[in-house]
């Protein structure tokens, strides 16, 4: 099924760090250094006043952005993976067939329809937006914890079983290392799709790299337009190539 | 395994533990005079009094019973208890209008509040579990959600006039039709664009292996590239662009509306169209390719008459996943003024309107899950073999 993933995966193995490490130092260049890029914004631009983003600094910006992100990521991966490994153990198979269904239809649910549906229940501002992208990145990570806990082999477990290993033991040294690959997708998809999701954030209410777009849009300034959507960018590129370089290849 | 039939339910038994709670504790309506107000919270014993939390919590408390000693006889009547109760959360908002909301007020209106929608959610996983529990096709679990959604129709033509969220469609009815056909417009552009275009790229990546990597590539790169930052950075690129071509701008591209709208969409699309396109043709048994050739076909009547179908319940896969990303996506596009419900979304969300919100999300969310629901049937249909 994800045979560009694997390619991609393969490519940036070769490259080790440099992928992570060239759109990292690309990203802080662009923020430190956007207004050495105003000549370049002043074509596009040609008859407004300020041409780059003045009203916070694109640096706190950033830094609120992965916040945002961070926290929802950390909450949704503990929350995430407890729930399915739960769920796989014997206390709690009854809860599988329904965690299962659950985290698949929950993913039909688009993500700024989930957004717009947490402010009128938590009303405007950060904590919203972390709560509804913990809730929407759970999805892929239980998904995904189960497929990979489900997909061991029965015979691995049954030998890991007979050499005397308690079940603590067997999900930690066992169960968890074998599925850590799938795993470890789920949170790659999860933290890519809640980076996006945090800028439209900035529609309610919350202050991150999503003002700039939000403001040039509202203004009709594509230059601040542009500013946030680099960011954005750089940021969605660096963090998906810091997970492909983490993620062991996939053996065909 | 008569022992492991009797123990109890404890999925199900939580779920309507956790109905019940949230049933009494939260508020069912919020009334306010008029739309700039906030709304008073009302829970169930302010709208219907004693004889109302008892009357509501009844059938709870039954299923509740039935799921401890879940047989499937039982759990079929829990079945037939949870669509009850399904159905009757609109006649409770009818009954809870005409009980709390003063008709001499005509700029009253009344909101639907979080113990009917956690209790609409946990209710819906009830009929999950026990759909699955019982192992009732896809299509009869999909049959018994009609039933309150005849209630739910019945009770909008009959009362519910107070409801915010009607006045606002009311409001903008025109609006609210033009919009949704805006959003499937684009969605199914979208997708058919990419339908062809993904099979042409998929096919010829099989032809050139070369290019299959750097192909991929570039489509991983697109998809990760956040939706606001994508529609962003078309604006200026296509504003250019309409402002160079005269013929361009006379089509309706510029820099906002449909156009970035467009391409952004098509770009996301590619990568999971591509990908299951590609998977699927590649997946065929090649011993089935060798008897069809071995029969005398030619090259096209391969692709056509052997290749093509074998492989179209992953394509068809692929425009599931494409079809329900993109509905979500154009919500996105309503920002550079593309249309569609996003438009209500967004309004909503500046004029601090929770219902116009609510107005644009649920369609989406509806029309997400029944795109899901259908690929999906169409998918199960055509794979060899037949429904399962």
């Amino acid at each position: 099924m994800s045979v560009g993933i694997m390619n991609s995966a393969r490519l940036s193995h070769r490259l080790g760090w440099l992928a992570p490490l060239v759109w990292l130092v690309l990203l802080l260049f662009a923020c430190l250094g956007m207004e050495e890029l105003e000549g370049l914004f002043r074509l596009v631009e040609p008859d407004s006043q300020a041409v780059i983003y003045e009203r916070a600094d694109f640096l706190v910006l950033l830094g609120r952005h992965l916040l945002v992100v961070g926290v929802a990521a950390l909450l949704a991966i503990l929350l995430g993976v407890g729930a399915a490994v739960a769920v796989t153990r014997p206390g709690g198979r009854d809860f599988l067939p329904l965690v299962g269904q659950l985290a698949s239809i929950g993913q039909t649910f688009p993500p700024v329809a989930v957004l717009a549906l947490a402010v009128p229940v938590l009303g405007f501002g950060t904590l919203p937006i972390i709560v509804a992208l913990l809730l929407y990145g759970l999805l892929p990570i239980v998904r995904n914890t189960l497929a990979g806990l489900e997909g061991i082999d029965p015979g691995v477990a049954e030998a890991a079983r007979g050499m005397g290993m308690t079940g603590g033991q067997r999900l930690r040294q066992v169960e968890l290392p074998l599925a850590a690959p799938v795993i470890l997708a789920g949170i790659r998809t999860s933290v890519t799709i809640n980076i996006a999701t945090a800028a439209i954030g900035a529609t309610v209410g919350a202050s991150n790299l999503g003002d700039p777009i939000i403001s040039g849009i509202v203004n009709g300034n594509t230059a601040y337009v542009l500013q946030g959507a680099l960011l954005i960018g750089l940021l969605a590129l660096c963090v998906d190539s810091l997970f492909a370089r983490l993620q062991p290849v996939a053996s065909s | 395994m008569r022992r492991e039939a009797i123990r109890p339910n404890s999925a199900l038994v939580s779920l309507l533990l956790a109905t019940l709670v949230v049933w009494l504790g939260l508020d069912t309506v919020s009334v306010s005079p008029n739309r700039i107000v906030p709304g008073q919270g009302v829970d169930v014993l302010g709208v219907a009094g004693w004889g109302g939390v008892a009357a509501s919590i009844a059938p709870i408390l039954i299923v509740l019973g039935l799921a401890w000693r879940p047989t499937p006889v039982r759990l079929r009547w829990a079945t037939g208890l949870v669509v009850l109760m399904l159905s009757a959360l609109p006649v409770w908002l009818v009954v809870a209008a005409a009980l709390t909301v003063d008709p001499d007020m005509p700029q009253a209106r009344m909101g639907i509040g979080g113990g009917v929608w956690v209790a609409l959610f946990l209710l819906l996983l009830a009929l999950i579990e026990l759909r699955t529990r019982l192992a009732l096709s896809r299509v009869l679990g999909w049959a018994l959600l009609l039933v309150p959604l005849a209630s739910l129709a019945a009770c909008l033509a009959l009362g519910l006039e107070p409801l915010a969220l009607r006045q606002e469609y009311q409001g903008r009815s025109a609006a609210f039709v033009s919009a949704i056909g805006e959003h499937l417009m684009l969605v199914g552009v979208a997708v058919s664009l990419s339908l062809m275009l993904g099979i042409g790229l998929a096919m010829a990546m099989r032809h050139w292996p070369r290019a299959q990597r750097m192909g991929f590539a570039i489509l991983n790169f697109l998809q990760t590239i956040p939706s606001l930052a994508l529609f962003g950075l078309l604006l200026a690129p296509l504003a250019w662009l309409s402002g160079r071509f005269e013929w361009l701008a006379a089509l309706g591209v510029s820099g906002i509306g449909w156009a970035p709208a467009l391409l952004a969409l098509v770009g996301y699309s590619l990568l999971p169209m591509v990908r299951n396109t590609y998977v699927a043709l590649d997946g065929v048994d090649p011993d089935v390719i060798d008897a069809a050739r071995g029969m005398g076909m030619s090259r096209g009547q391969v692709f056509r008459q052997v290749r093509l179908p074998l492989a179209l319940p992953v394509i068809l896969e692929g425009i599931r996943i494409t079809t329900v990303q993109a509905i979500g996506l154009t919500a996105v596009a309503a920002l550079i003024g593309a249309g569609g419900l996003g438009t209500f979304i967004f309004q909503g969300l500046g004029q601090a309107a929770m219902d116009l919100v609510l107005l644009g999300a649920l369609p989406i969310l509806v029309m997400a899950l029944v795109a899901d629901a259908l690929l999906g049937a169409l998918t199960d249909l055509l794979r060899p073999g037949g429904a399962t």
